[in-house]
């Protein structure tokens, strides 16, 4: 029974190893991955059911129990986060064959976005701090040769700064590990929440812990470290951006949910406050690069970094509603990116250029895309009835039942200006006078691309609308995680 | 009632298969029958004997989000003036719209909006009203960009967006807050438990979030600016959104939080002000205008203004009179919107400098726009409802009794009677201009594009049937008194209401003085109108918000680029120099507060020689890569650090990483020597010193900091490791004796075998780099 | 011996960011080199130098140095040098496309 933990990181990689060897014949490798990352999806979706009845599941990796050995733990955040990566996997993997090269699919594409799931699924579900660092390093690894591939003259040059900005921040990481091994002995999470609640002189842990948190708000793009993210981003294949944009920020985000809601929460009047005032810059400082720009690809990039905002600032906030926003918006950022990242694809596709002053009228040759577009818009900027909304909603309750006007004030101008950034263009690149369509040929391709999209939107709308479904259990992962006694007792079972 | 609001949207899905076969009929005949059907559900309700209704269904109930629909007065006059002119204007763009128009799109949103708009004046739960409420601001948006091949369509879409989504996300804030106060959802608790808004610290911050989301949907002054654009809009469009229904949303919104609100001093001050300055300056521009729904348009926010002044006073008369406005405003405005798309449907224009003397050739619309502008301006006729509750207007600014005396509020109280006559003087003026200018006069023929002729009957049929309703409003207002206008009064008032409506009060009633003052000076005005034109011309110039926001939007682009083309620059140096100082400020920052730094040397072990000497050794070679130009003996040098820190490993009792690391060290340095083969030669360019100073500044403040955290770390060792555990078991249970080799294959296996994958993705993304062809362009 | 120790990896930190922070591709790949290198020391400081034998079981050897960080620091040292060769190859590629391999040459702008 406790093994159904690892099968969301086991088969994944299986499948990554399996494709690598039949590379080079693309029919079979599509089809194939398409198939599987469907029952991958039906797996996790079966595991993830387990769980929400049945409580979590702990895979002692090796037969060694906690805290010797790699446990697993798959618990409802960690299925949920792994449920919601696998629905992105199977539209991404579907969008795939529409927009990538021939020598793109032959060079193991499909390997790299195997084992891309397998690090994200692994970083998700590990009870192992050293653990982490690993799925870490095996999910950026993928990113890399995602990124690298098609060795384009602009890819390569921002490659080498994904790469290096990524590879500091994972030897900060494994000092970082080190240094919490030296003061508490151990490197298993629950054992290191145990311990650090008993340790009375917190000043060396809250400095590790704040070393932690800069370590994952590098990949998480927090205020001020999110310069590497926006163009790094669009280099790549529209199907490589919107894995990125949709997963790897994330997992930096879930790492500072987990460590912060686990092991350092005994500073919290320090350290949350910070997050408050770094949530509030990030928001701020990513709706004005949202605005800086006339590239589309570009504008969906910076509109990450606010995102990013709102899940910090319900970390800060630190109360049981503020961190179900946080795991709500979560949710819905992860798929909502995704389609964004799918549909400027497609977008930059049939527009034959990026640049928004460039565009114009498309609405009257492309109308599925670009209501599509205008509908992720209202998703991205929280309108009701969709899934942003619940989330930003949970937050500005919980930021306001603790008096973090600021921050909420902060939160209502970045969610104007961000739906002033996506209505440009709307208005601009949708709207406008009925032109000749530029590339009618194109037209084909850019329906097939448009279904993978329609699904991960009516996932957006299903989470909004049919919130009642969802809200519970997402309520249940905060109080959980607000209480990390039960976290500790069901690893550690004594 | 669930379905009768959830109706518009689930014709709204059929709508687009309907509109295929346009050809044949016209789609505008469908969506007639939904607001006919709704209102005629909803005017059963109708009676002196009404009784609040209050219909639960459960949505999101674990979020207290529920569709709670209430039924009072205030809603009942809503939903009739939503469903019953959204008939009217539904059958008018029947004959207004040409099928070669996408006839769908335009059905589609304009039954969003019914919905929405049905929605917001009945929910009960705050956020199903927020949720309707942003719909609203979004089929206005999709309705004004119709025809989206225009410039100044999408100019006023985006316009009226980005005020009206402020304002809704100011009133979310407000909202929010009201339901963290008070732990509920409906509106109607919150204004049971209104002491604990009323007394809370930040009542007048939820005040003026509120009220910011009711003045930029009611298009109150300053934020009245979008107004003007959305006429943009298909002439119908305007007609309901944009005059009868959308734009009274915010006074909807005000009325509904009256009863909590109005005892605080500082709603009277802010909303009887806002709305009287509206009033005046909406009037007063609308005289400006040349265009004939310019002029509309403006009228309306001056009303608008007027309605909301009421509001504000808050005395019994006030708030009968605005409810009572309400409805009459949406009788005339409407019609007049119509005569207007008539206007310019038939004359091609709306120019009013183009037009006059139309009256021969459309004498119907004539006598139409007479009555609707007679009615507006306030005519003393007994036949004209907006007579009525204009001298109920006069009435209410007169007797603020229950209004203190003292301070701004006396004084405001003192100046609003001169300021209603001064408002009404101008709204006298446009009103006879706009009959005046268009059907009578000379006519200019041939300046029109078309040779005018009267409207279709089908055309005409809706703006008739609301010039009777202005008539009938004027000559039976008992009718509408007791079993309609009395309930929405006492439910915006919070008690019971009753006021009677006469047409003559006697000669000496003071508001009937106001009326013929206004009259006399309006007609003087009027007909002296030339000599006026240089003051029309300078005022607003500075004043006109319209600057304001065209600099803000446009600042909001140009600005964002320049800070974010300030720091993200490209250069990975600079990426990288920001990021490190940010992790050395707030490190080092929390050390200091924290008191995180220790030292403890008990724990220490001895100081050995061949230590030393190793690191001494490593020490050098690590600064020699910095300062060496050649780049070959850099990557020996790194080498030497490597082969340090392997003879380290043998020093510490590593024997397995030494070998790994002098292994690994061999081929990353045969590596480095391959690929500087293949690098361009150095260029050699000098930093500037200051750059060079602050690299040093920041690599050496990590260092530090880094040992630092490393020595209190070390320092802090207050647990046993796990590691006893290893020790004692690698031979019983793990089946080795080298304990690092037990641990990494069996205790923690799952990092090794992931620590190949690592491998492999990199062996396979090397190849990729090395064999695919490199692409010189792509966007 | 540990504080030492700890110096020297912060040495190796500092001259590894001060590589990092030039412009030329391959001084900066040293950079990375060093940190972690300085990283990997760290490791090991953080296990106790003093004591013990190496980690191998031997007959009537009672006292170990403390085997997890080694294999924590093995790991880590398998991952550095994929990262790297990756990285390596990727400047030889980068460089050769675009023809330089001066990072401040390598900026670009937002519309590729």
């Amino acid at each position: 029974m406790s093994n159904l933990a690892a099968l969301p990181i086991i088969l994944p990689l299986l499948a990554g190893i399996v494709v690598a060897f039949i590379h080079k014949k693309t029919k079979i490798v599509r089809i194939l991955s398409q198939v599987i990352s469907v029952v991958n999806l039906i797996a996790v979706a079966w595991v993830f059911l387990q769980v929400q009845q049945n409580g979590s599941i702990i895979l002692e990796t090796g037969g060694w129990a906690a805290p010797y050995g790699i446990i697993l733990v798959g618990d409802l955040l960690s299925m949920t986060l792994v449920l919601t990566t696998n629905i992105i996997a199977v539209a991404c993997v579907f969008f795939a064959p529409q927009s990538l090269s021939k020598h793109q699919e032959e060079y193991y594409f499909y390997s790299f976005f195997f084992l891309l799931v397998a690090g994200v699924s692994g970083a998700f579900l590990t009870g192992d701090l050293f653990n982490l660092f690993v799925f870490f390093e095996v999910l950026l690894m993928a990113s890399y040769g995602l990124i690298v591939l098609g060795n384009g003259k602009v890819q390569l040059r921002e490659s080498i700064k994904y790469v290096l900005i990524n590879l500091f921040s994972s030897m900060l990481f494994v000092t970082t590990i080190a240094f919490l091994y030296s003061v508490v002995g151990t490197v298993n999470m629950a054992q290191i929440a145990v311990r650090v609640q008993e340790v009375e002189q917190q000043g060396i842990l809250t400095t590790i812990g704040i070393l932690f948190f800069f370590v994952f708000a590098t990949k998480a793009a927090v205020f001020p470290l999110y310069y590497w993210l926006p163009r790094p981003y669009i280099s790549p294949n529209p199907v490589v951006s919107a894995l990125f944009g949709a997963l790897l920020t994330k997992v930096g985000i879930y790492s500072i949910l987990r460590t912060f809601t686990l092991m350092f929460n005994q500073d919290v009047q320090l350290t949350h406050t910070l997050f408050i005032y770094l949530a509030a810059l990030t928001m701020l400082f990513g709706v004005i690069g949202a605005l800086s720009t006339h590239n589309v690809k570009l504008i969906i990039a910076y509109n990450i970094i606010p995102a990013v905002g709102f899940m910090l600032m319900g970390i800060g906030i630190f109360s049981e509603v503020s961190i179900s926003g946080t795991i709500y918006y979560l949710v819905h950022d992860m798929i909502i990116k995704g389609a964004l990242f799918l549909l400027v694809g497609a977008l930059v596709y049939v527009a034959g250029t990026s640049d928004l002053r460039k565009m114009g009228g498309l609405i009257h040759h492309h109308p599925v895309l670009g209501w599509m577009f205008f509908m992720a818009s209202l998703v991205l900027a929280g309108i009701p009835p969709f899934s942003g909304f619940i989330g930003k909603l949970l937050l500005l309750r919980g930021g306001l039942a603790q008096d973090e006007l600021m921050i909420v004030i902060v939160a209502l101008i970045s969610s104007l200006l961000i739906l002033f950034s996506m209505i440009r263009i709307f208005i601009r690149g949708f709207w406008g006078e009925k032109t000749e369509n530029p590339y009618p040929e194109r037209k084909r391709k850019a329906a097939k691309m448009a279904w993978p999209v329609a699904i991960l939107l009516s996932f957006s709308v299903l989470l909004g609308v049919g919130a009642e479904w969802f809200y519970p259990t997402i309520q249940s992962i905060a109080e959980y995680l607000m209480d990390p006694q039960i976290y500790i007792d069901s690893v550690l079972k004594e | 009632m669930l379905l009768a609001v959830l109706l518009p949207f689930i014709i709204a899905i059929i709508i687009p298969f309907l509109s295929k076969w346009k050809d044949k009929i016209h789609p505008g005949y469908f969506v007639t029958i939904i607001p006919a059907l709704i209102f005629i559900y909803f005017a059963r309700f109708l009676g002196s004997n009404f009784e609040p209704v209050m219909r639960e269904y459960s949505w999101i109930p674990s979020l207290d989000i529920n569709m709670v629909f209430y039924l009072d007065g205030l809603s009942l006059l809503f939903v009739l003036l939503i469903s019953g002119i959204g008939a009217l204007v539904a059958f008018y763009s029947i004959f207004y719209l040409h099928k070669s128009e996408q006839l769908g799109h335009f059905y589609v949103y304009f039954l969003l909006f019914m919905g929405s708009m049905l929605g917001v004046v009945l929910s009960d739960n705050v956020f199903v009203l927020y949720s309707f409420w942003e719909f609203t601001s979004l089929s206005s948006f999709l309705l004004i960009g119709f025809w989206n091949y225009k410039k100044e369509s999408r100019y006023g879409a985006l316009k009226s967006m980005l005020i009206t989504v402020f304002g809704g996300l100011s009133l979310l804030g407000a909202l929010v807050f009201m339901t963290v106060l008070t732990n509920t959802t409906s509106i109607q608790e919150m204004i049971s438990q209104q002491q604990l808004i009323l007394n809370s610290e930040y009542f007048p911050l939820i005040l003026a979030l509120l009220l910011l989301g009711a003045f930029t949907k009611s298009a109150q002054f300053p934020f009245h600016i979008w107004l003007p654009d959305a006429m943009e809009a298909p002439t119908p469009v305007s007609a309901y959104l944009h005059s009868a229904t959308m734009v009274k949303a915010g006074i909807y919104l005000v009325a509904r939080y009256s009863p909590m609100l109005s005892s605080s001093d500082w709603f009277f001050i802010i909303v009887s002000s806002v709305g009287i300055i509206t009033l005046c300056w909406g009037s007063y521009m609308a005289v400006r205008q040349t265009d004939l729904k310019g002029i509309l348009a403006f009228s309306t926010i001056s009303q608008l203004g007027m309605i909301m002044s009421m509001l504000g006073f808050g005395t019994k008369v006030a708030v009968f009179a605005a409810v009572f406005h309400i409805l009459n405003h949406a009788t005339f405005k409407g019609s007049l919107f119509m005569v207007a798309g008539i206007v310019d449907h038939e004359a091609g224009t709306r120019d009013i400098r183009k037009l006059g003397g139309l009256m021969t050739y459309l004498p119907i619309t004539a006598t139409l726009a007479l009555f609707g502008t007679f009615s507006m301006a306030g005519v003393p006729l007994p036949f004209l409802n907006g007579f009525y509750s204009k001298e109920l207007f006069f009435d209410a600014s007169l007797h603020l009794d229950e209004i203190a005396n003292v301070g701004v509020v006396g004084f405001i109280k003192m100046l609003l009677p001169y300021l209603a006559v001064f408002g009404s003087i101008f709204t006298f003026v446009y009103s006879v201009y706009f009959f005046f200018g268009t059907f009578r006069g000379k006519s200019h023929l041939e300046e029109l594009p078309k040779k005018p002729h009267e409207a279709p009957i089908g055309m005409l049929i809706s703006p008739i049937i609301l010039i009777l309703g202005v008539i009938l409003i004027g000559l039976f207002p008992k009718w509408i008194n007791e079993p309609f206008i009395a309930h929405a009064a006492s439910a915006v008032k919070g008690l019971e209401v009753q006021k009677e409506i006469y047409f003559w009060h006697g000669f000496l009633y003071p508001p009937l003085i106001m009326s013929i003052t206004v009259l006399v000076f309006g007609t003087v005005l009027y007909l002296s109108r030339k000599q006026w034109a240089p003051v029309y011309r300078i005022i607003p110039g500075v004043l006109s918000m319209n600057k304001f926001y065209d600099g803000l939007v446009d600042r909001l682009e140009t600005y964002s680029s320049t800070v974010t083309k300030g720091y993200m620059n490209g250069s990975l140096g600079r990426y990288v120099r920001l990021v490190l100082a940010a992790i050395l400020i707030v490190t080092f920052a929390f050390m200091a507060i924290t008191g995180g730094f220790t030292v403890d040397t008990s724990n220490l072990a001895d100081v050995s020689l061949p230590e030393i000497f190793v690191a001494i050794t490593m020490v050098i070679a690590a600064v020699g890569t910095i300062l060496t130009n050649n780049r070959i003996t850099a990557i020996l040098i790194l080498g030497v650090v490597g082969y340090g820190l392997s003879m380290l490993f043998v020093l510490y009792r590593a024997p397995d990483l030494a070998l790994t690391q002098l292994i690994i060290e061999t081929v990353t340095v045969a590596l480095f020597l391959l690929v500087f083969y293949h690098l361009p030669k150095l260029r050699k360019k000098e930093e500037a010193a200051s750059t060079r100073m602050l690299n040093l500044i920041i690599s050496v403040g990590f260092g530090a900091m880094m040992t630092m955290i490393a020595i209190s770390a070390h320092s802090s060792k207050w647990f046993e490791s796990i590691s006893s555990y290893f020790i004692d078991n690698t031979y019983k249970l793990g089946g080795g004796d080298n304990m690092v080799n037990v641990i990494l294959v069996d205790f923690r296996g799952l990092d090794t075998l992931f620590e190949i994958v690592v491998l492999g993705i990199a062996a396979m993304a090397i190849y990729g780099l090395i064999r695919l062809p490199g692409k010189k362009e792509e966007k | 011996m540990e504080f030492i120790m700890a110096i020297l990896a912060g040495i190796l930190f500092t001259t590894g960011i001060y590589n990092l922070l030039q412009k030329q591709l391959l001084r900066i790949i040293i950079g990375t080199g060093l940190i972690s290198h300085g990283a990997h020391l760290f490791i090991l400081t953080m296990g106790e130098l003093k004591t013990g034998k190496p980690p191998i079981l031997t007959e009537g050897v009672e006292n170990y140095t403390d085997p997890l960080p080694q294999a924590l620091i093995l790991t880590s040292i398998v991952i550095s040098f994929g990262v790297t060769s990756l990285l390596l190859v990727l400047a030889y590629r980068a460089s050769q496309v675009n023809g330089t391999d001066n990072m401040e040459q390598l900026r670009g702008n937002d519309y590729e």
